[in-house]
């Protein structure tokens, strides 16, 4: 008997799940609650932006420095690996067994010959070729696979990938357009600004599980209103102020974007004195913490937001990617990478660490960040048919030359309703 | 000087399914193989994935280890195609009354 006749195994893979939410009639002033809470929201994100035609950072060529090296990663809720091959090449591969699925590379880096699944010892070439599996001829002349088995049919994907300066980026869609179109000149322009194609020296991670939606990190990445308000470090010691120099660019839509400002030192104004937290008095004791020796930016922070998760920025001397990876819809993964050149000499380096201080989960200016996330999180979960409300710097998505402004988050919603169809 | 021969395993003993022995010698295993009328020896241990080559496959004078399908000449211990990519030690062999003597020095 034929047990796939009898058994109630559905005919075809069920379709993505519909969604059924209207967006508020004001448009892309109001976000509704319900992007950060619901499943069927998150769903169709993974599919049609982490999986579909866009460029996702995958890490940096540093990290990979010899034939064998790899790194373990995610594309979404796609585990992926970024290896370098015999040749030199980095490779994207699906880190996932061909034969039954399993995740094949536990460790986040490390440097091997070729991978083996641990499950059953299928073994893959660092091109993802299957190599070889345990008992293709069976065992005492029994078994073994079909003599028709073709191991090229069943390596492990390798995706499209590029390298921009010594970054590495996929995407599982062959309709993409190319990276840097992908990218748009801005963006691309500030990428090529962090990694002018020197060599690159990895300097370590940190990371952390935000109990928050991932877009929740993408849109505090969108907002400098935020950022004289509620990181008081920033303002307390002059590393970032609301009447500094600056600018919010949207681009590629309103996917992307860019965010400039100038590091002015400390002083006393209006601007300043509207924030409740500032306190003129405190001093602190170790001033390198937040002096950035002048090196090429010329004072010049910022960064771009390279959707769907990516962003590169300078903080002080503090030079880092950061990554997001969702992990369902009330939490996401939140990487550092910290970096710099390998001409930097032995001081540079040095205070490219110090000033990482400001940044990850103990960072005196990213705890904020995540603290905050979290009560934005339980905030909207208990009532998701409520509304935010983005009307700071007006209810345009026009790029601004001021700081206090929402408007990378109104292009972003722009842009997310039109592609998610809402 | 005279080479030094030592007593490794019987011919009677290889298996004639698979045409393999694996055997010890020190410590350390190894593989005898049956090809065609000829007796030879290789180290037993495949170094790509550690399994035993005793349990793999003999093709036209090469041996195809059964975990990842690497493939090495029997004869010279060559590596012949991935995953496999270094060669194997090879004994000398020498039968007498059926017995298998492997070189191990020269005294």
């Amino acid at each position: 008997m034929n047990c796939l006749e009898t058994s109630a195994m559905p005919q075809a893979a069920e379709a993505p799940a519909a969604v059924r939410r209207r967006w508020p009639e004001q448009g892309y002033t109001r976000i509704p609650n319900w992007v950060y809470t619901d499943p069927d929201i998150y769903r169709k994100e993974m599919a049609l932006f982490f999986a579909g035609p866009t460029w996702n950072y995958v890490g940096l060529e540093c990290e990979v420095p010899e034939a064998g090296s790899y790194k373990r990663n995610w594309i979404g809720d796609k585990p992926v690996i970024m290896v370098r091959n015999e040749a030199g090449e980095i490779n994207v591969l699906e880190n996932r067994c061909a034969h039954r699925g399993a995740q094949i590379c536990w460790q986040n880096t490390g440097t091997v010959k070729d991978f083996t699944c641990p499950y059953h010892q299928w073994n893959y070439s660092l091109n993802g070729n299957l190599q070889g599996l345990p008992f293709r001829r069976g065992a005492m002349g029994k078994g073994g696979m079909p003599r028709d088995f073709d191991p090229k049919q069943h390596g492990i994907r390798r995706l499209r990938s590029v390298n921009r300066g010594g970054s590495i980026w996929a995407t599982f869609s062959e309709d993409a357009p190319s990276f840097e179109d992908y990218c748009g000149p801005e963006v691309l322009a500030e990428i090529d600004h962090m990694l002018p194609g020197k060599k690159l020296k990895l300097l370590g991670y940190s990371r952390q599980l935000i109990p928050s939606n991932w877009k929740m990190y993408l849109e505090n990445l969108k907002d400098p209103y935020h950022a004289t308000l509620l990181h008081t470090f920033y303002i307390t010691f002059g590393l970032w102020r609301a009447d500094s120099k600056s600018e919010c660019i949207p681009t590629g839509g309103g996917a992307h974007s860019v965010m400039i400002s100038h590091n002015e030192g400390k002083k006393v104004t209006e601007a300043t004195s509207e924030m409740a937290r500032f306190r003129g008095d405190l001093r602190i004791q170790d001033l390198e913490t937040v002096t950035p020796r002048a090196e090429f930016n010329r004072g010049r922070v910022g960064g771009a937001w390279i959707f769907p998760a990516a962003q590169f920025g300078i903080q002080a001397n503090s030079l880092k990617t950061r990554h997001v990876i969702p992990r369902g819809p009330a939490a996401h993964e939140l990487v550092f990478t910290y970096y710099g050149y390998e001409d930097d000499d032995e001081e540079m380096t040095r205070l490219r660490l110090k000033h990482a201080n400001l940044l990850g989960p103990a960072g005196f200016v990213s705890m904020d960040d995540s603290e905050m996330l979290k009560q934005v999180q339980t905030g909207v979960t208990g009532y998701p048919e409520g509304l935010g409300v983005v009307e700071m710097g007006g209810r345009d998505t026009r790029p601004a030359d001021y700081m206090v402004s929402e408007v990378l988050i109104r292009a972003f919603y722009e842009f997310y309703r039109e592609a998610m169809e809402l | 000087m005279s080479e030094q021969w030592t007593l490794l395993a019987e011919v009677a003993d290889i298996s004639p399914d698979t045409g393999t022995l694996r055997a010890v010698l020190d410590g350390e295993a190894v593989c005898v193989y049956k090809v065609d009328d000829r007796i030879c020896a290789t180290q037993d241990r495949c170094p790509h994935g550690n399994a035993s080559l005793a349990e793999g496959y003999i093709e036209n004078g090469t041996i195809e280890c059964p975990l990842h399908q690497g493939v090495f000449d029997i004869a010279s211990g060559a590596p012949l195609c991935p995953p496999v990519t270094t060669p194997i030690k090879v004994y000398a062999v020498k039968v007498e009354d059926g017995h298998i003597y492997v070189r191990t020095g020269q005294a």
